[in-house]
Protein backbone atom coordinates (compact mmCIF):
# COMPACT_ATOMS: atom_id res chain seq x y z
CA UNK A 1 0.00 0.00 0.00
CA UNK A 2 1.25 3.86 -0.73
CA UNK A 3 0.25 6.25 1.15
CA UNK A 4 0.56 9.54 -0.09
CA UNK A 5 0.24 14.02 0.66
CA UNK A 6 0.49 16.43 -1.49
CA UNK A 7 0.99 20.56 -0.05
CA UNK A 8 1.13 23.20 -2.20
CA UNK A 9 0.68 26.50 -0.90
CA UNK A 10 1.30 30.28 -2.96
CA UNK A 11 3.64 31.85 0.05
CA UNK A 12 1.91 35.22 -0.84
CA UNK A 13 3.64 35.35 -4.39
CA UNK A 14 2.67 36.20 -7.47
CA UNK A 15 1.96 33.49 -8.99
CA UNK A 16 3.12 29.49 -8.72
CA UNK A 17 6.25 28.90 -10.20
CA UNK A 18 6.25 25.60 -8.30
CA UNK A 19 3.78 22.53 -9.63
CA UNK A 20 3.55 19.02 -8.53
CA UNK A 21 2.72 15.90 -10.84
CA UNK A 22 1.33 12.53 -9.99
CA UNK A 23 1.07 9.66 -11.99
CA UNK A 24 -0.60 6.59 -10.79
CA UNK A 25 -0.58 4.08 -13.45
CA UNK A 26 1.58 1.79 -14.32
CA UNK A 27 3.45 2.79 -11.11
CA UNK A 28 2.92 5.85 -8.92
CA UNK A 29 5.45 8.47 -10.27
CA UNK A 30 5.86 12.14 -8.46
CA UNK A 31 7.03 14.84 -9.99
CA UNK A 32 8.25 18.28 -8.64
CA UNK A 33 8.76 20.66 -11.10
CA UNK A 34 10.62 23.82 -9.77
CA UNK A 35 10.23 27.05 -12.10
CA UNK A 36 12.01 29.75 -9.91
CA UNK A 37 15.22 30.53 -12.06
CA UNK A 38 12.99 30.54 -14.91
CA UNK A 39 11.60 33.75 -16.74
CA UNK A 40 8.80 31.89 -18.20
CA UNK A 41 7.98 29.43 -15.39
CA UNK A 42 4.44 28.51 -16.80
CA UNK A 43 5.54 27.18 -20.65
CA UNK A 44 8.26 25.22 -18.95
CA UNK A 45 6.17 23.41 -16.43
CA UNK A 46 3.21 22.81 -19.07
CA UNK A 47 5.90 21.25 -21.44
CA UNK A 48 7.20 19.00 -18.38
CA UNK A 49 3.67 18.19 -17.62
CA UNK A 50 2.91 17.19 -21.45
CA UNK A 51 6.31 15.31 -21.61
CA UNK A 52 4.88 12.83 -18.43
CA UNK A 53 1.15 12.68 -19.45
CA UNK A 54 2.45 11.29 -22.45
CA UNK A 55 3.99 7.82 -23.78
CA UNK A 56 7.19 8.89 -22.85
CA UNK A 57 6.13 9.19 -19.22
CA UNK A 58 5.67 5.26 -18.82
CA UNK A 59 9.23 4.97 -19.77
CA UNK A 60 12.41 4.26 -18.17
CA UNK A 61 13.48 7.45 -15.23
CA UNK A 62 16.91 7.43 -17.71
CA UNK A 63 15.18 8.32 -20.57
CA UNK A 64 13.01 10.50 -19.01
CA UNK A 65 16.13 12.47 -17.90
CA UNK A 66 17.01 12.67 -21.89
CA UNK A 67 14.15 13.87 -22.58
CA UNK A 68 13.59 16.62 -20.36
CA UNK A 69 17.68 17.56 -20.86
CA UNK A 70 16.57 18.18 -24.84
CA UNK A 71 13.63 19.94 -23.81
CA UNK A 72 13.73 22.20 -21.11
CA UNK A 73 15.26 25.26 -20.26
CA UNK A 74 18.57 25.45 -18.12
CA UNK A 75 17.12 26.79 -15.28
CA UNK A 76 14.60 24.21 -14.59
CA UNK A 77 14.41 22.58 -11.40
CA UNK A 78 12.79 19.04 -10.90
CA UNK A 79 12.52 16.05 -9.08
CA UNK A 80 10.84 12.51 -10.17
CA UNK A 81 10.23 9.64 -8.06
CA UNK A 82 8.78 6.20 -9.27
CA UNK A 83 7.96 3.80 -6.59
CA UNK A 84 9.27 0.06 -8.12
CA UNK A 85 8.32 -3.30 -6.95
CA UNK A 86 10.09 -2.84 -2.85
CA UNK A 87 11.90 0.44 -3.76
CA UNK A 88 11.98 3.57 -5.31
CA UNK A 89 13.29 5.43 -7.89
CA UNK A 90 14.58 8.64 -8.19
CA UNK A 91 16.27 11.61 -9.98
CA UNK A 92 17.15 15.07 -9.56
CA UNK A 93 18.25 18.18 -10.90
CA UNK A 94 18.65 21.06 -9.41
CA UNK A 95 17.99 22.13 -5.73
CA UNK A 96 14.38 19.78 -5.08
CA UNK A 97 15.21 16.79 -3.28
CA UNK A 98 13.88 13.98 -1.16
CA UNK A 99 14.76 12.74 1.80
CA UNK A 100 13.80 9.54 3.71
CA UNK A 101 13.25 8.73 7.07
CA UNK A 102 14.51 5.21 8.23
CA UNK A 103 15.34 3.71 11.56
CA UNK A 104 15.39 6.62 13.30
CA UNK A 105 17.61 9.04 10.86
CA UNK A 106 16.99 11.16 8.12
CA UNK A 107 18.78 10.90 4.85
CA UNK A 108 18.79 12.69 1.29
CA UNK A 109 17.76 9.95 -0.98
CA UNK A 110 20.00 9.75 -3.87
CA UNK A 111 19.50 9.53 -7.56
CA UNK A 112 19.03 6.33 -8.59
CA UNK A 113 17.09 2.82 -7.31
CA UNK A 114 16.94 2.85 -3.66
CA UNK A 115 15.26 -0.37 -1.56
CA UNK A 116 12.89 0.49 0.62
CA UNK A 117 11.77 -1.23 4.07
CA UNK A 118 8.31 -0.65 5.93
CA UNK A 119 7.29 2.20 7.60
CA UNK A 120 10.30 4.33 5.88
CA UNK A 121 9.18 7.64 4.61
CA UNK A 122 9.89 9.88 2.12
CA UNK A 123 9.84 13.75 1.67
CA UNK A 124 10.36 14.84 -2.05
CA UNK A 125 9.95 19.14 -1.59
CA UNK A 126 11.52 22.31 -3.10
CA UNK A 127 14.55 24.18 -1.81
CA UNK A 128 12.45 26.71 -0.34
CA UNK A 129 10.22 24.24 1.80
CA UNK A 130 13.20 22.91 3.22
CA UNK A 131 14.78 26.05 4.28
CA UNK A 132 12.47 26.18 7.11
CA UNK A 133 13.00 23.11 8.11
CA UNK A 134 15.87 21.36 10.29
CA UNK A 135 16.53 17.55 9.62
CA UNK A 136 15.83 16.69 13.01
CA UNK A 137 12.33 18.56 12.69
CA UNK A 138 11.41 16.68 9.87
CA UNK A 139 12.58 13.49 11.26
CA UNK A 140 10.60 14.15 14.88
CA UNK A 141 7.26 14.98 12.65
CA UNK A 142 7.88 11.50 11.05
CA UNK A 143 8.34 9.73 13.98
CA UNK A 144 5.22 11.14 15.56
CA UNK A 145 2.31 11.35 12.93
CA UNK A 146 0.65 8.60 11.86
CA UNK A 147 -0.38 9.74 9.00
CA UNK A 148 1.18 10.79 5.89
CA UNK A 149 -1.18 13.82 5.90
CA UNK A 150 -0.30 14.83 9.88
CA UNK A 151 3.60 14.80 9.09
CA UNK A 152 2.77 17.65 6.35
CA UNK A 153 0.72 19.11 8.94
CA UNK A 154 3.39 19.11 11.15
CA UNK A 155 5.56 20.57 9.01
CA UNK A 156 3.99 23.11 7.62
CA UNK A 157 3.12 24.41 11.52
CA UNK A 158 6.86 24.63 12.03
CA UNK A 159 7.64 26.67 8.38
CA UNK A 160 4.47 28.81 9.60
CA UNK A 161 5.91 29.20 13.30
CA UNK A 162 9.02 31.14 11.13
CA UNK A 163 7.36 32.55 7.79
CA UNK A 164 3.77 32.71 8.46
CA UNK A 165 3.78 30.94 5.26
CA UNK A 166 4.59 34.42 3.68
CA UNK A 167 7.64 33.02 2.53
CA UNK A 168 6.97 32.59 -1.58
CA UNK A 169 5.89 29.14 -3.62
CA UNK A 170 5.62 25.46 -0.70
CA UNK A 171 5.39 22.55 -2.47
CA UNK A 172 5.60 19.08 -1.41
CA UNK A 173 4.84 15.43 -1.41
CA UNK A 174 5.06 12.82 1.61
CA UNK A 175 4.99 9.29 1.20
CA UNK A 176 4.83 6.24 2.77
CA UNK A 177 5.09 2.65 1.56
CA UNK A 178 3.40 -0.23 3.78
CA UNK A 179 5.45 -2.84 1.75
CA UNK B 1 78.12 34.63 34.42
CA UNK B 2 78.80 31.80 37.46
CA UNK B 3 82.63 30.76 37.86
CA UNK B 4 82.43 27.41 38.60
CA UNK B 5 86.51 27.15 39.14
CA UNK B 6 85.57 28.47 43.06
CA UNK B 7 83.55 25.66 43.63
CA UNK B 8 85.18 23.03 45.03
CA UNK B 9 85.62 19.72 43.26
CA UNK B 10 83.24 17.57 44.83
CA UNK B 11 80.30 20.03 44.29
CA UNK B 12 80.76 20.31 40.62
CA UNK B 13 80.98 16.03 40.53
CA UNK B 14 77.75 16.43 42.73
CA UNK B 15 75.89 18.68 40.62
CA UNK B 16 76.83 16.75 37.52
CA UNK B 17 75.68 13.55 39.11
CA UNK B 18 72.53 15.39 40.24
CA UNK B 19 71.95 16.44 36.76
CA UNK B 20 72.57 13.25 35.16
CA UNK B 21 69.79 11.34 37.41
CA UNK B 22 67.67 14.34 36.39
CA UNK B 23 68.16 13.77 32.84
CA UNK B 24 67.35 9.66 33.92
CA UNK B 25 64.31 10.33 35.60
CA UNK B 26 62.95 13.24 32.63
CA UNK B 27 63.44 10.66 29.81
CA UNK B 28 62.22 7.61 31.63
CA UNK B 29 59.00 10.00 31.86
CA UNK B 30 58.51 10.95 28.77
CA UNK B 31 58.87 7.29 27.81
CA UNK B 32 55.84 6.12 30.50
CA UNK B 33 53.86 8.94 29.33
CA UNK B 34 54.21 8.42 25.20
CA UNK B 35 53.60 4.39 26.34
CA UNK B 36 51.08 5.12 28.03
CA UNK B 37 49.57 7.48 25.33
CA UNK B 38 50.15 4.39 22.82
CA UNK B 39 48.54 1.46 24.88
CA UNK B 40 45.23 3.28 25.41
CA UNK B 41 45.19 4.89 21.20
CA UNK B 42 45.55 0.64 20.96
CA UNK B 43 43.19 -0.28 23.58
CA UNK B 44 40.64 2.42 22.39
CA UNK B 45 40.56 1.37 18.85
CA UNK B 46 40.76 -2.15 19.78
CA UNK B 47 37.23 -1.76 21.91
CA UNK B 48 35.76 1.24 19.84
CA UNK B 49 32.43 -1.06 18.57
CA UNK B 50 32.53 -2.00 22.67
CA UNK B 51 31.75 2.02 23.49
CA UNK B 52 28.22 3.04 24.32
CA UNK B 53 26.28 6.00 24.44
CA UNK B 54 25.61 7.15 27.77
CA UNK B 55 23.51 9.97 29.46
CA UNK B 56 25.44 12.68 31.43
CA UNK B 57 22.43 14.39 32.99
CA UNK B 58 21.97 17.84 35.26
CA UNK B 59 19.09 20.13 36.04
CA UNK B 60 17.58 22.68 37.92
CA UNK B 61 14.36 23.48 39.32
CA UNK B 62 13.69 27.12 40.20
CA UNK B 63 10.98 29.24 40.69
CA UNK B 64 10.52 32.72 38.76
CA UNK B 65 7.68 35.71 39.78
CA UNK B 66 4.99 33.20 40.59
CA UNK B 67 3.60 32.29 43.98
CA UNK B 68 3.92 28.56 43.95
CA UNK B 69 5.87 26.28 42.07
CA UNK B 70 3.75 24.91 39.44
CA UNK B 71 7.10 23.06 37.74
CA UNK B 72 7.58 19.42 38.79
CA UNK B 73 10.54 17.20 37.21
CA UNK B 74 10.95 13.33 37.27
CA UNK B 75 14.69 11.70 36.81
CA UNK B 76 14.60 7.89 36.58
CA UNK B 77 17.55 5.91 38.56
CA UNK B 78 20.49 6.15 36.40
CA UNK B 79 21.83 2.78 37.84
CA UNK B 80 20.18 0.30 35.86
CA UNK B 81 20.21 2.90 33.32
CA UNK B 82 21.87 -0.09 30.60
CA UNK B 83 18.63 -2.16 31.44
CA UNK B 84 16.18 0.13 31.89
CA UNK B 85 16.70 3.27 29.52
CA UNK B 86 17.09 6.95 31.23
CA UNK B 87 14.04 8.77 31.53
CA UNK B 88 13.13 12.23 32.40
CA UNK B 89 10.21 14.04 32.50
CA UNK B 90 8.96 17.60 32.93
CA UNK B 91 5.29 18.80 34.40
CA UNK B 92 4.06 22.25 34.41
CA UNK B 93 0.57 23.06 36.21
CA UNK B 94 -1.63 24.88 33.85
CA UNK B 95 -1.19 28.67 34.98
CA UNK B 96 -5.40 30.20 35.85
CA UNK B 97 -6.26 27.28 37.04
CA UNK B 98 -6.03 25.73 40.60
CA UNK B 99 -3.60 23.43 42.28
CA UNK B 100 -1.35 23.54 39.07
CA UNK B 101 1.55 22.32 41.81
CA UNK B 102 -0.60 19.42 42.94
CA UNK B 103 -1.34 18.32 39.48
CA UNK B 104 2.23 18.20 38.44
CA UNK B 105 3.49 16.78 41.30
CA UNK B 106 0.76 14.25 41.53
CA UNK B 107 1.99 13.60 37.72
CA UNK B 108 5.85 13.32 37.91
CA UNK B 109 4.95 10.92 41.01
CA UNK B 110 3.05 8.57 38.98
CA UNK B 111 5.12 8.67 36.33
CA UNK B 112 7.79 7.83 38.95
CA UNK B 113 5.57 4.67 40.42
CA UNK B 114 5.35 3.49 37.13
CA UNK B 115 8.81 3.16 36.19
CA UNK B 116 10.21 1.30 34.67
CA UNK B 117 8.64 1.49 31.03
CA UNK B 118 9.20 -0.52 28.21
CA UNK B 119 11.35 1.30 25.41
CA UNK B 120 9.47 -0.26 22.74
CA UNK B 121 5.89 -0.26 23.98
CA UNK B 122 5.07 3.47 23.43
CA UNK B 123 1.20 2.86 23.03
CA UNK B 124 1.35 1.55 26.44
CA UNK B 125 2.91 4.23 27.73
CA UNK B 126 1.38 6.49 26.59
CA UNK B 127 -1.79 4.69 27.58
CA UNK B 128 -0.34 5.01 31.35
CA UNK B 129 -0.07 9.08 30.80
CA UNK B 130 -3.43 9.12 29.22
CA UNK B 131 -4.59 7.00 32.85
CA UNK B 132 -2.72 9.49 35.11
CA UNK B 133 -4.74 12.33 33.18
CA UNK B 134 -7.69 10.41 33.48
CA UNK B 135 -7.30 10.54 37.35
CA UNK B 136 -6.80 14.30 36.98
CA UNK B 137 -9.77 14.84 35.21
CA UNK B 138 -11.90 12.62 38.41
CA UNK B 139 -10.25 14.71 41.06
CA UNK B 140 -10.61 18.17 39.43
CA UNK B 141 -13.32 18.38 36.63
CA UNK B 142 -11.11 20.29 33.81
CA UNK B 143 -10.41 22.67 37.07
CA UNK B 144 -6.77 21.76 37.13
CA UNK B 145 -4.11 20.80 34.71
CA UNK B 146 -0.98 20.41 34.02
CA UNK B 147 1.71 19.93 30.58
CA UNK B 148 3.98 16.93 30.18
CA UNK B 149 7.32 16.10 28.29
CA UNK B 150 9.28 13.00 28.84
CA UNK B 151 11.74 11.23 27.16
CA UNK B 152 13.04 7.77 27.51
CA UNK B 153 16.49 6.97 26.32
CA UNK B 154 17.85 3.87 25.59
CA UNK B 155 21.28 2.96 24.11
CA UNK B 156 21.12 5.38 21.00
CA UNK B 157 17.41 6.00 20.78
CA UNK B 158 15.12 7.78 22.07
CA UNK B 159 11.11 8.09 22.34
CA UNK B 160 9.00 10.95 23.07
CA UNK B 161 6.09 11.47 24.91
CA UNK B 162 4.22 15.30 24.93
CA UNK B 163 0.92 16.74 26.45
CA UNK B 164 0.70 20.36 26.08
CA UNK B 165 2.67 22.95 24.97
CA UNK B 166 6.35 22.33 27.22
CA UNK B 167 9.40 21.67 25.67
CA UNK B 168 11.83 18.48 24.70
CA UNK B 169 15.07 20.31 22.69
CA UNK B 170 17.31 18.52 20.67
CA UNK B 171 20.81 20.66 19.91
CA UNK B 172 22.33 19.10 17.19
CA UNK B 173 25.16 20.44 14.76
CA UNK B 174 25.03 24.02 16.95
CA UNK B 175 21.07 24.01 16.22
CA UNK B 176 18.07 23.74 18.55
CA UNK B 177 15.17 21.74 17.36
CA UNK B 178 12.01 21.84 19.42
CA UNK B 179 10.99 17.88 18.46
CA UNK B 180 7.40 18.09 19.97
CA UNK B 181 4.89 20.58 18.57
CA UNK B 182 2.72 22.64 21.21
CA UNK B 183 -0.80 21.16 21.38
CA UNK B 184 -2.64 24.49 21.24
CA UNK B 185 -5.42 26.51 18.79
CA UNK B 186 -2.51 28.12 16.90
CA UNK B 187 -1.91 24.23 15.15
CA UNK B 188 -5.21 24.02 14.27
CA UNK B 189 -5.95 27.62 13.27
CA UNK B 190 -2.76 27.00 10.71
CA UNK B 191 -3.75 23.94 9.86
CA UNK B 192 -7.40 25.55 8.20
CA UNK B 193 -5.49 28.96 6.80
CA UNK B 194 -3.26 26.32 5.07
CA UNK B 195 -5.62 24.09 3.44
CA UNK B 196 -7.32 27.65 1.96
CA UNK B 197 -4.29 28.56 0.91
CA UNK B 198 -3.80 31.50 3.09
CA UNK B 199 -1.53 33.07 5.10
CA UNK B 200 -1.18 32.18 8.69
CA UNK B 201 -0.62 35.44 10.88
CA UNK B 202 -4.54 35.04 12.11
CA UNK B 203 -3.30 32.21 13.63
CA UNK B 204 -0.73 34.34 16.10
CA UNK B 205 -2.09 37.39 16.61
CA UNK B 206 -5.50 36.49 19.14
CA UNK B 207 -3.56 35.53 22.76
CA UNK B 208 -6.38 32.94 23.05
CA UNK B 209 -4.96 30.43 20.54
CA UNK B 210 -2.79 29.80 23.04
CA UNK B 211 -4.56 27.96 24.70
CA UNK B 212 -3.80 24.10 25.44
CA UNK B 213 -5.94 21.58 22.94
CA UNK B 214 -4.55 18.71 25.15
CA UNK B 215 -3.02 18.35 28.58
CA UNK B 216 -2.33 16.27 31.79
CA UNK B 217 -6.68 16.60 32.96
CA UNK B 218 -8.55 16.06 30.13
CA UNK B 219 -10.29 13.04 29.73
CA UNK B 220 -9.11 10.66 27.15
CA UNK B 221 -6.17 12.93 25.96
CA UNK B 222 -3.79 12.68 23.13
CA UNK B 223 -0.43 12.01 23.97
CA UNK B 224 2.33 12.68 21.39
CA UNK B 225 4.83 10.33 21.02
CA UNK B 226 6.97 8.67 18.61
CA UNK B 227 6.01 5.91 17.28
CA UNK B 228 9.73 4.71 16.27
CA UNK B 229 12.74 6.02 18.20
CA UNK B 230 15.02 8.55 17.29
CA UNK B 231 18.67 7.85 16.91
CA UNK B 232 20.87 9.95 19.18
CA UNK B 233 24.32 10.57 18.42
CA UNK B 234 27.71 11.57 20.42
CA UNK B 235 27.53 15.21 21.81
CA UNK B 236 23.58 15.46 21.36
CA UNK B 237 21.99 17.58 23.97
CA UNK B 238 18.06 17.23 24.98
CA UNK B 239 16.92 19.60 26.65
CA UNK B 240 13.37 18.78 28.31
CA UNK B 241 12.36 21.84 29.95
CA UNK B 242 8.91 23.75 31.00
CA UNK B 243 8.21 26.94 28.90
CA UNK B 244 9.76 29.20 31.15
CA UNK B 245 12.71 28.32 29.66
CA UNK B 246 12.16 29.36 26.30
CA UNK B 247 10.21 32.64 27.26
CA UNK B 248 12.94 33.89 28.21
CA UNK B 249 16.06 32.03 26.18
CA UNK B 250 14.33 31.90 22.69
CA UNK B 251 14.83 28.67 20.71
CA UNK B 252 16.81 30.10 18.24
CA UNK B 253 19.20 31.55 21.03
CA UNK B 254 19.56 29.22 22.86
CA UNK B 255 22.51 27.97 21.54
CA UNK B 256 24.56 30.74 21.96
CA UNK B 257 24.40 29.83 25.82
CA UNK B 258 25.89 26.54 25.35
CA UNK B 259 29.50 25.30 24.52
CA UNK B 260 29.78 22.38 23.15
CA UNK B 261 32.89 21.27 25.62
CA UNK B 262 30.20 21.95 28.08
CA UNK B 263 29.23 19.15 30.24
CA UNK B 264 25.21 18.30 31.17
CA UNK B 265 25.97 20.23 34.71
CA UNK B 266 27.92 23.15 32.67
CA UNK B 267 25.18 23.57 30.43
CA UNK B 268 22.42 24.06 32.83
CA UNK B 269 24.22 26.28 34.74
CA UNK B 270 24.99 28.64 31.99
CA UNK B 271 21.02 28.20 30.55
CA UNK B 272 19.93 29.17 34.18
CA UNK B 273 22.22 32.21 34.83
CA UNK B 274 20.82 33.06 31.30
CA UNK B 275 17.17 33.02 32.07
CA UNK B 276 18.25 34.96 35.85
CA UNK B 277 19.79 38.09 33.91
CA UNK B 278 17.37 38.60 31.67
CA UNK B 279 15.53 39.90 35.07
CA UNK B 280 12.31 39.19 33.31
CA UNK B 281 9.49 41.09 35.64
CA UNK B 282 7.31 37.93 35.02
CA UNK B 283 9.23 35.00 34.53
CA UNK B 284 7.51 32.10 35.20
CA UNK B 285 8.79 29.25 36.87
CA UNK B 286 11.90 27.63 34.60
CA UNK B 287 12.63 24.17 35.22
CA UNK B 288 14.71 22.03 32.67
CA UNK B 289 16.66 18.98 32.50
CA UNK B 290 19.69 18.83 30.36
CA UNK B 291 20.92 15.47 29.11
CA UNK B 292 24.08 15.38 27.21
CA UNK B 293 25.02 12.06 25.08
CA UNK B 294 28.57 10.97 25.76
CA UNK B 295 30.38 7.94 24.52
CA UNK B 296 31.84 5.83 27.25
CA UNK B 297 32.98 2.35 27.90
CA UNK B 298 30.56 2.13 30.52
Amino acid sequence: MIEYYTFKHRGAADEYKDEIFLRLVPNLTVAIFNGNKLDSPKSQSLLFSEILSSDEGNKSIDYLTTVFEECLDKGSEYLILRVEQKGIESIRRGDVCAKIVRQGQISLLPNGYFGLSSDDRIICATSNFFDYLSDEGILADALVAGTCSEWMNMMIRRISDQSQLKCGNLSAVDLRLNT
Amino acid sequence: MYDFSLLSRETIQAIIFALFLFIIAFVSFVIIVLYTLFKYTVYTNKHKEKTKLICDVAYFHERGKRDKQEDSIYVSPMDKMETTGFVAACSDGMGGLLNGEVVSKYVTDSLREHFPYQFDAQTANARIITGISDKVYEEYHLGAGATLVMVHILDDYMNFYSLGDSNIILIRNNRATLLNYKQNYITLMIRKLAEGGLETTEAYRDNRAKGLIDFVGNLKCNVLMTNRPLRLFENDIVIVSSDGVTDSIPLNRIVNHIHFDQNADGIARTLKYGIQTRKNPRQDNYSAIVIKMRRSFV
